[in-house]
C-alpha cells in the first residue's frame, strides 16, 4: 500500500503508472526565471495608487517566503511517506519547481524592491507582518503535526500524515496561493503588471499539478485504506479549511484596508469561501459555505489564452516533443 | 516601491451606506438608481441587457470613499465582465467606454474635431501640415464626425483603441481625441482635400478597412512613420556593417516598424578573423547583442519592439541558431526576444525527402549564395560543398528545425527559391529578395545600401458579406479607396533610416490585406474546410488582386509607373498568377488589364499581403486575417488587459435553438470552448463550429495554397496542433512547400497541462482508481489528444 513504510524502487511492473503520468506532464511544462520579463512591471508600479501598492508590497512579502515553506514540507514529509517510486518521481520534479517558484519571488522582490532593508522586511513577513505571521503560523502547525513521525505505522498516523497532505494542497497551495492568484489577475485583468502575471501564471500552472497530484495521493489512499476516511477526520478538514479561511480573510483585510476599486473584501471573503467549497467537494465533503464566485475576472482564467505576440511572451508551448521526421503522417 | 506601515481594523464595506467621492471633492452616497439611469442611456437596442445588474455588481465592487471617476470605471469593468453570459454586454461596455473618454476630452476644453486638432498641435503632437489642413477645413471635417460611429465598435476594439491609439496629453496623459476624431485625423493626414479626408474617414469608421496600426498611431501627428514593416538585408561580414545594423534596427523600430533582418552572411563560429588572426565566436553572440537592442526600444510605450532573425539553414551555425529560444541552457546563447525563421533552398527540402547529406558552409568561403536562387544556387551550393565546414544529414537538421517550431512556436518556415522565382521584383539579376518580414508576409528585394518597407492595410472581409453572399461591387469599391492611401503613404512616409529612403520610392509596394474570412464563413454558413469556403476564398482573393492591380494601373496612368517597373517581371507582361500557372475567374477584365498595364505600367510593384492583423482585427471586431477561430471562448490577453471573447455567432445560434443555457456555457468553458461534445447540436452545426484545433491543418495548407497565385507578396499562415510530434510537424512541413507555399508562419501549440479550472464545477473525488489505470472516455476524448477521438475529425 501507498503509505506503508518502506523504499519501494521498483519501477515495472508499474504500480501506479498515473502517478508516472504526471511526472512526463510536468516535465513538458518547463519554465524558467529568464524567460518573465519584469522590465514593464517597474513603470506600472510608479503609476499604481497607494492603495494597489500595499496591496502588490504585500503580496510580494507573501510570495517571498510561501514556496519555500512548502518546498521544505515536501522534502520533511511527503517524500518520505509516499513510498512510490513513481509519486517519488513526481515529488522531486515538484521539488524542482517550488525551486524555480523561488527563485522566480526572489527575481521580483530583487526587481521590485530595489532599497536592501525593505527588501529583508519583505522576507522577514512570516516574522513582521502579522497577517502573513498568521498564515505562516497554520502552515508551521500542521509541517509540526507529523514532523516526529518517521513511519506511519498506525492508522492515527496516516491519518495525521492525510491531513497534512491535505492542509497543503487543499489550504496552502489550494487556498492560499489561489487566493493570491486572484489578486494577479484581478491586476492583471487590468492590464497592469504584466510580468508579475506572465510568471505567476506559469507558478500557478504548476501549483494546480502539485495540488492535482496531491488529491491523486489521496483518492489512491482513499482506494487502498478506505477505513481512514470516517466522520471524525472529514470534520478535521472541514475545521481546517474553515481555519484556512480565516485566515485567508485577515490577510485579505490587510491587503484591501485601503479600498482597491473593484475587489471589495466582502467579494473576496465570498471567494476564499467558494474556493473552500471546491477543495472539500474535490475531498467528497459536503461544502461549508454554499458559496459563489464572485470574480468575473477569475472567469478569464478558465478558457484559452491567446497572445499577439507583440505583447506578450506565449506561455502555451510544451518541452519534450517527441517523434522522429516523417512525411506520411496525418495532420 | 515602499512597504506601506500596518494598520488595523478595517470597516467592511457594506456595512453602513457607502459613499463616493465626487470631482469637487464632496463625498455622496452610492445611489444605484443613479448609476440605472447612465447605463440606461445605452441600451435601446440592446434587449438582453439588465442595467440593474450591471448597477449592483458594480456597487459589490465598490469601496468606501472611491471616487466618481472609480465608479465610472468599475462600471465599465462590470459590464465587460458578463460577455460571457451574454454578448450584447460588450457593446454596452465599449459604448460607457466612449462616454468615459468623451467626458475627458471634453474636460479639457475640447468640443470639435478641429479643437481637438489645434489643441494637440499646440502640445506637439500634430504636425503643421495636417493641423494647417484641418484649419483650413475645420467646418467641413467637423460636420463630417459620426455622432453614431463608436456605437460600432465592441468593448475589446474600442478598448485598445483608446489606450494605445488616442493621443495622450503628453504630460497629464489625457486622451485629447475621442475615437472618431482619432480616424478623421488619420485620414486628414493623408489627403489632400476635405472630400477625400471624408470619404477615407466614413470608410475606417464603417470598420469596413483599417490601414495598419503605425498609420493609425502616426498620421497626421509630427513623425509621420506609417510603416509596418522593413526587410534589413543581413549585414556584411565585417564589424562595422553589424554594429550599424544595430543603429538601423533601433531607428526603425523606434516608430513602430516590425524588423526582419537576414543573418546569413556573417561568418559562422570557429572561421578565422585575418584582422587578428584568431577565430570567430559565431553569429550567436551578435544576435545576443541584436536582442538586447530590440528589448530596449519601446514603441511609444504602446508595445515591444520586435525583430525576426532569418538564417539559411546551409550556414554553420545553424544548429544554435534553432536553440536560442530553448528555455533552458547558457543564458548567453539564448535570445528570448527575438524571432526566428530558417530561410530555405528547395535543395535542402530535396535532400530531406530523398534522405541526403546537407552541407554547413561557412558564407566567408562562398559569400555568392545568400544572392542566388532556384538552379544558380543548387550549382553554386554544390560547387561549395567541397568547403563544407561540417556535413549532417538533411533529415536530421530538419527534424531539429521541426523540434523547434513544435516546442517553441518559432523558427518559421520559409521558402526562398519560391519567394524568388514568383515574385514580381525580381525579373533582373541581381534583384534578390533576401528574407521575409517579422510576420512572413512581405517579400520584398533589398540588398546592403536598400531596406524594403511596407505599407499594410487590411479589408474586413465580414462588412462586405450577407447571407446572401459577398457584395462584390462594396469589395472592389473598398479596394480602390485602400490602394490610393496604401500608394499615398509613400511619399507622406517618415523614413527612419536612409536605407528604408532610398527603396521605397523605387518599388512603390504595398500590402493590401484582409481580416474576417472567418466571419464570411460564419455568415455563409461554410465549414473552414469546404470546397465551397475554398472556392470562395479564392474568388475573393482574385477580386482584391485584379482591382488592386487596376488602381495601380490607373495610378501609373496618373502619375507613371515607380521608377524600377522596368526590372520587373510585369514589365515583361507576366502577372503573379500567371507565374503561378493558375486559371481566372474574370477573363475578360484580366486582359484589359493587361492592355492598360502594357500601355502605362504599374505604380506599385507589389500589392498584396496578407498580415495577421492581431490588433486591427480587434478594432475591427473581426477575427484576424484569413485564420479560421481559435476557440469559440477564449481570452485575449493584451498590454491593455485580459478580454474574453466569445463567439457571436455561435451565440445566435444556439439562442435560436434554445440551448443559450448556463450548463452549455458551462460545457463551453469546461471543453476550452470547443462545441464538439454538445450533442444537441446538430453535427452540421457543430462541423461549422469547429476550432483551429479541430480542423485539418491539410485544409487551411489548401486553401493557402488556392489563394496564393493572387497574392504578390505572401500571407501570414499560423497552422494549429494541440500536441505536435515531429512525425506530423515534419509532415506537415514537407506538404506545405509541396503545396507551393512561399512562406508559413507560427505553429501554435498548446500546454501539456494547465491551471485548474476555477470557476467549473468541480468533480467528485475519482471512483477508486485501479492499479493499472486506463485512460477514461473523457480523457481519451479531450482536445488535447485529437487524434484519438472520432468524434473531432
Amino acid at each position: 500500500m501507498l503509505l506503508d513504510p518502506g523504499m519501494d524502487l521498483t519501477l515495472r511492473p508499474m504500480k501506479y503508472p498515473h502517478f508516472f503520468d504526471r511526472f512526463k506532464d510536468a516535465i513538458k511544462n518547463t519554465w524558467t526565471v529568464e524567460e518573465v520579463d519584469l522590465h514593464g512591471d517597474l513603470a506600472d508600479l510608479a503609476l499604481l495608487s497607494d492603495a494597489e501598492k500595499h496591496l502588490v508590497s504585500r503580496l510580494v512579502a507573501f510570495f517571498a517566503t510561501g514556496d519555500t515553506i512548502v518546498a521544505n514540507n515536501l522534502v520533511l514529509n511527503l517524500y518520505q511517506h509516499v513510498n512510490s517510486p513513481e509519486g517519488r518521481l513526481y515529488l522531486s520534479r515538484q521539488l524542482f519547481e517550488e525551486a524555480v517558484h523561488v527563485q522566480f519571488y526572489l527575481n521580483l522582490l530583487d526587481t521590485y524592491v530595489p532599497d536592501d532593508k525593505e527588501r529583508a522586511e519583505a522576507f522577514a513577513a512570516v516574522d513582521n507582518i502579522p497577517s502573513i505571521a498568521r498564515k505562516a503560523e497554520f502552515c508551521f502547525k500542521w509541517i509540526d503535526s507529523v514532523f516526529e513521525l518517521r513511519a506511519l505505522r498506525s492508522r492515527e498516523d496516516r491519518r495525521a500524515f492525510l491531513l497534512n497532505v491535505i492542509c497543503f494542497a487543499a489550504c496552502i497551495e489550494g487556498l492560499f496561493f489561489y487566493g493570491a492568484f486572484a489578486y494577479v489577475y484581478f491586476l492583471r485583468s487590468r492590464g497592469v503588471l504584466q510580468g508579475l502575471a506572465s510568471g505567476t501564471n506559469w507558478v500557478f500552472r504548476d501549483e494546480s499539478m502539485h495540488m492535482a497530484f496531491a488529491f491523486d495521493v489521496v483518492d489512491q489512499v482513499r482506494a487502498e485504506e478506505p477505513e481512514l476516511f470516517d466522520a471524525g477526520m472529514e470534520q478535521q478538514v472541514r475545521d481546517m479549511l474553515a481555519e484556512a479561511v480565516e485566515c485567508e480573510v485577515q490577510f485579505a483585510e490587510d491587503l484591501l484596508e485601503q479600498g482597491v476599486s473593484g475587489l471589495s473584501l466582502s467579494d473576496m471573503r465570498q471567494y476564499l469561501q467558494h474556493v473552500a467549497d471546491r477543495r472539500l467537494a474535490a475531498l467528497g465533503i459536503d461544502p461549508i459555505y454554499g458559496s459563489t464566485n464572485p470574480f468575473a475576472f477569475m472567469e478569464l482564467q478558465d478558457v484559452q489564452e491567446l497572445s499577439n505576440f507583440f505583447e506578450r511572451r506565449v506561455s502555451a508551448y510544451q518541452v519534450g516533443v517527441s517523434g522522429t521526421v516523417s512525411f506520411d503522417d496525418d495532420f | 516601491m515602499t512597504l506601506t506601515p500596518q494598520k488595523a481594523g478595517v470597516p467592511e464595506q457594506r456595512r453602513h451606506v457607502m459613499q463616493v467621492r465626487k470631482r469637487n471633492g464632496d463625498l455622496e452616497p452610492v445611489d444605484v438608481n443613479k448609476i440605472v439611469k447612465a447605463v440606461e442611456l445605452w441600451v435601446a437596442d440592446l434587449d438582453e441587457v439588465d442595467p440593474l445588474r450591471v448597477a449592483t455588481r458594480t456597487i459589490s465592487g465598490l469601496y468606501d470613499g472611491a471616487s466618481t471617476a472609480e465608479l465610472d470605471k468599475l462600471s465599465i469593468q462590470t459590464a465587460a465582465e458578463l460577455i460571457g453570459e451574454e454578448p450584447q454586454y460588450s457593446r454596452l461596455a465599449a459604448r460607457l467606454l466612449a462616454a468615459y473618454v468623451d467626458k475627458e476630452v471634453r474636460g479639457q476644453g475640447v468640443a470639435s474635431f478641429s479643437q481637438s486638432i489645434r489643441y494637440a498641435h499646440g502640445l506637439g503632437l500634430i504636425g503643421d501640415g495636417t493641423a494647417a489642413f484641418v484649419a483650413r477645413n475645420a467646418r467641413k471635417l467637423d460636420d463630417a464626425v459620426d455622432l453614431r460611429g463608436d456605437l460600432r465598435f465592441e468593448y475589446f476594439g474600442l478598448r485598445t483603441v483608446a489606450d494605445r491609439y488616442l493621443l495622450r496629453h503628453p504630460h497629464e496623459r489625457l486622451v485629447v481625441e475621442t475615437p472618431q476624431y482619432w480616424l478623421l485625423r488619420v485620414a486628414c493626414g493623408l489627403s489632400k482635400d476635405a472630400r477625400e479626408a471624408i470619404d477615407f474617414y466614413r470608410l475606417m469608421s464603417s470598420l469596413a478597412y483599417l490601414p495598419s496600426s503605425p498609420t493609425l498611431f502616426n498620421s497626421g501627428t509630427r513623425h509621420t512613420q506609417m510603416s509596418s514593416c522593413f526587410l534589413v538585408d543581413s549585414p556584411r561580414d565585417e564589424l562595422d556593417s553589424i554594429y550599424e545594423r544595430y543603429h538601423q534596427v533601433a531607428k526603425l523600430s523606434k516608430f513602430s516598424g516590425g524588423i526582419g533582418i537576414a543573418w546569413s552572411r556573417v561568418r559562422g563560429r570557429g572561421a578565422l578573423i585575418r584582422g587578428t588572426n584568431g577565430r570567430s565566436n559565431g553569429i550567436v553572440p551578435f544576435l545576443k547583442t541584436l536582442d538586447a537592442g530590440v528589448a530596449a526600444v519601446n514603441q511609444g510605450g504602446r508595445r515591444k519592439g520586435a525583430a525576426c532573425v532569418y538564417l539559411e539553414p546551409w550556414h554553420p551555425d545553424v544548429e544554435e541558431f534553432l536553440e536560442l529560444r530553448d528555455n533552458t541552457g547558457e543564458e548567453s546563447r539564448r535570445t528570448h526576444n527575438l524571432n526566428l525563421a530558417n530561410w530555405i533552398p528547395d535543395e535542402f527540402m530535396r535532400r530531406v525527402e530523398a534522405d541526403g547529406d546537407w552541407s554547413l558552409i561557412d558564407p566567408s568561403d562562398a559569400p555568392e549564395l545568400t544572392d542566388l536562387f532556384g538552379e544558380a544556387f543548387d550549382e553554386a551550393y554544390r560547387a561549395a560543398e567541397k568547403k563544407a565546414v561540417k556535413t549532417v544529414k538533411a533529415r536530421d537538421l530538419y527534424g531539429r528545425m521541426m523540434r523547434t517550431l513544435a516546442q517553441t512556436g518559432n523558427g518559421w518556415m520559409t521558402f526562398k527559391d519560391r519567394s524568388n522565382a514568383l515574385s514580381n521584383q525580381t525579373g533582373e539579376p541581381g534583384n534578390v529578395i533576401h528574407l521575409s518580414n517579422l510576420c512572413t508576409e512581405i517579400l520584398e528585394v533589398n540588398n546592403d545600401d536598400e531596406t524594403a518597407v511596407c505599407n499594410l492595410g487590411s479589408i474586413n472581409l465580414g462588412a462586405h458579406v450577407t447571407a446572401g453572399g459577398v457584395d462584390w461591387e462594396k469589395l472592389r469599391e473598398t479596394v480602390r479607396t485602400a490602394v490610393v492611401y496604401l500608394d499615398r503613404v509613400i511619399d507622406i512616409n517618415y523614413y527612419p533610416s536612409q536605407q528604408a529612403a532610398a527603396s521605397n520610392p523605387r518599388w512603390r509596394p504595398v500590402g493590401l490585406g484582409l481580416m474576417g474570412l472567418q466571419d464570411a464563413f460564419f455568415t455563409l454558413r461554410l465549414p473552414f474546410d469546404s470546397e465551397a469556403a475554398r472556392s470562395l476564398s479564392t474568388r475573393v482573393q482574385e477580386e482584391i488582386f485584379l482591382t488592386a492591380l487596376e488602381v495601380s494601373a490607373d495610378l501609373a496612368a496618373s502619375f507613371g509607373p515607380h521608377p524600377a517597373y522596368p526590372e520587373t517581371r510585369a514589365a515583361k507582361g507576366d502577372l503573379h498568377h500567371e507565374l503561378w500557372g493558375t486559371q481566372v475567374t474574370q477573363a475578360d477584365r484580366w486582359a484589359a488589364l493587361k492592355e492598360k498595364i502594357a500601355e502605362h505600367g504599374l505604380r506599385n510593384s507589389l500589392l498584396i499581403a496578407i498580415a495577421p492583423t492581431a490588433t486591427i482585427a480587434s478594432i475591427a471586431g473581426a477575427y484576424e486575417c484569413i485564420e479560421p477561430q481559435v476557440s469559440n471562448l477564449f481570452k485575449r490577453e493584451t498590454m491593455s488587459g485580459e478580454f474574453l471573447q466569445i463567439n457571436t455567432y455561435l451565440v445566435r445560434e444556439l439562442k435560436s435553438r434554445g440551448l443559450w443555457t448556463a450548463p452549455i456555457r458551462e460545457a463551453i468553458k469546461r471543453a476550452e470552448g470547443s462545441v464538439q461534445g454538445i450533442l444537441d447540436l446538430p453535427e452540421d452545426v457543430r462541423e461549422l463550429f469547429r476550432t483551429a484545433w479541430e480542423l485539418p491543418q491539410r485544409a487551411l495548407i489548401d486553401l493557402a495554397a488556392a489563394r496564393a497565385p493572387f497574392i504578390d507578396q505572401s500571407q501570414s499562415l499560423n497552422l494549429f496542433m494541440a500536441a505536435p510530434t515531429i512525425n506530423k510537424v515534419s509532415s506537415m512541413y514537407l506538404y506545405a512547400w509541396k503545396a507551393g507555399l512561399k512562406t508559413s508562419y507560427y505553429l501554435r501549440s498548446r500546454p501539456a497541462t494547465r491551471i485548474q479550472q476555477a470557476t467549473v464545477t468541480v468533480a467528485a473525488p475519482a471512483a477508486p482508481v485501479s492499479l493499472i489505470a486506463a485512460p477514461t472516455e473523457a480523457e481519451l476524448c479531450s482536445l488535447e489528444n485529437p487524434e484519438s477521438c472520432e468524434a473531432c475529425q
